[in-house]
């Protein structure tokens, strides 16, 4: 226990003077680690359960098997009553002085507990609650510092597709001035074709309607008035019985 | 029955043995003083750390950086006399720094240990400090004196105060507590009497606590006045 209160003062100077402070080979100023090789046990949450604020929950669950339940209130009932008759106890000043003290205690206590309770837990949480921004802002920013490295690798990898992405640009470009010509060269062809496709189209036509207008004039010529009688004497003749056979069939 | 009001205070031996080393080691290195320096503490542990952690920071803002030093040392000081005067209150017990010997075993060392500092490493600039600055030169020799005699009284003092506030405190306790006990025969009386109890039982808890605070920031002053 000594050891440490000198540990600790011994702490406050320098390193160099405080190493020509050889106090005890067993005193280690300087931990780098935990000082025990086995894993350390955990703290309880809370402490042992009481009744009263003082007596332990261990004795009236010792006493239950024997006595039951008021047990141990008729023990405490018994011990005072034996200590006042038997005058072990007398009843004095600090009597009184302790019924004050141990009873302002106990309202201070019930009162104002909770209260103090709080403030060293919210002080506890806040040393938790700074280390923890701490590690977490160190870890944003590393991760961060992360993030923006593997862009810059990814960067870099993308030089090496540069310049064939350059050449397939420049192919594309001649490809397309190459097709571009060849339908150029296509149309042109094409419509000199056609022209000539038309112009003999158009001799045809112009024979066969010439043809025509010759077969015709020459019948025409060749029809004699006997004839063109003939036919239409023919003609009525075919228009009567036609209308008689209509009649006939309404 | 009390014998005589002064029966508490006398140093209690056994067998021939004093025990009043055992009842100051015990009470004050067993009680409320973080024994760890884990970073996240119990309930008992955080609030007595906090507690010391703000009184360190109250009394040595002001110290320059040499003396720093000497907060282990000053701070155990405080936690001893606060303690002891804490655990004088509660009842059938006997109060170690109402004892006048225990305190001037406490305030002759600290009060001659800054002495010898300021007079073996600046010994004009300590001597300085004997006539203030701006006093006119026909009352120097008087100063001179009068400021070497409070000097020397110091530890006096110190000790002195301490044993006389505790001493004066406990005293009314008692006085009050025997007016209790033979008050029970009227309650108004017993009441009004009781509540003056528990007044006074408030202000001895704020005493014990700022004796101590005045007893360790005084011999912080004299700290300071001798520094490097």
């Amino acid at each position: 226990m000594f050891s440490r209160v000198i540990a600790h003062s011994a702490r406050a100077l320098k390193p160099a003077e405080a190493l020509r402070i050889c106090i005890s080979p067993s005193t280690r100023l300087f931990h780098a680690s935990q000082q025990c090789p086995v894993p350390v046990p955990r703290l309880p949450e809370t402490g042992g359960k009481v009744r009263y604020g003082i007596i332990p929950e261990e004795f009236f669950q010792y006493l239950y098997p024997i006595t039951g339940v008021t047990g141990p209130y008729v023990l405490g009932l018994g011990l005072m009553t034996m200590l006042l008759s038997k005058e072990y106890y007398i009843i004095n000043s600090e009597t009184m002085s302790a019924i004050g003290t141990l009873g302002f205690i106990v309202y201070g206590v019930k009162k104002y507990g909770h209260k103090v309770a709080d403030f060293v837990d919210a002080t506890n949480d806040k040393i938790i609650a700074d280390f923890t921004e701490a590690k977490e802002s160190r870890i944003t920013h590393l991760q961060n510092h992360i993030d923006a490295e593997k862009e810059e690798q990814w960067r870099v990898d993308g030089k090496k597709f540069i310049f064939s992405a350059k050449k397939n640009n420049v192919a594309m470009i001649l490809e397309s001035n190459i097709r571009e010509r060849q339908l150029m060269v296509f149309n042109e062809v094409k419509r000199r074709l056609d022209y000539h496709v038309e112009l003999e189209k158009l001799k045809r036509r112009l024979e066969q309607e010439h043809l025509i207008k010759w077969v015709e004039s020459n019948v025409v010529k060749t029809i004699t008035p006997q004839q063109e009688k003939e036919s239409i004497s023919m003609c009525i003749m075919q228009l009567k019985s036609l209308a008689q056979r209509s009649r006939a069939t309404v | 029955m009390m014998m005589s009001l002064f029966n508490t205070f006398e140093s209690p031996y056994f067998l021939g043995f004093p025990l009043m080393i055992f009842i100051a080691i015990l009470i004050s290195l067993t009680m409320f003083i973080p024994d760890n320096n884990l970073l996240i503490k119990n309930q008992s542990s955080m609030l007595a750390s906090t507690f010391l952690k703000t009184m360190t920071k109250e009394i040595f803002s002001p110290i320059k950086k040499s003396g720093h030093s000497w907060a282990l040392l000053l701070m155990t000081t405080l936690m001893f006399i606060f303690l002891n005067n804490i655990t004088g209150l509660l009842p059938y017990t006997f109060t170690v720094t109402s004892q006048l010997s225990l305190n001037m075993a406490m305030a002759i060392p600290l009060w001659l240990g800054t002495i010898i500092m300021g007079a073996t490493s600046q010994p004009s600039h300590s001597l300085a400090h004997l006539l203030p600055e701006g006093t006119p030169m026909t009352l120097a020799p008087f100063l001179i004196v009068i400021e070497s005699i409070s000097i020397i009284i110091r530890p006096l003092a110190l000790g002195v105060r301490l044993t006389a506030n505790i001493t004066a405190g406990h005293l009314l306790i008692h006085l009050v507590s025997l007016a209790l006990i033979n008050l029970t025969k009227s309650l108004p009386l017993l009441f009004l009497t009781f509540s003056v109890f528990i007044l006074l039982l408030i202000l001895e808890l704020a005493v014990s606590f700022i004796q101590a605070y005045v007893f360790v920031m005084l011999v912080s002053l004299y700290l300071e006045e001798n520094l490097i």
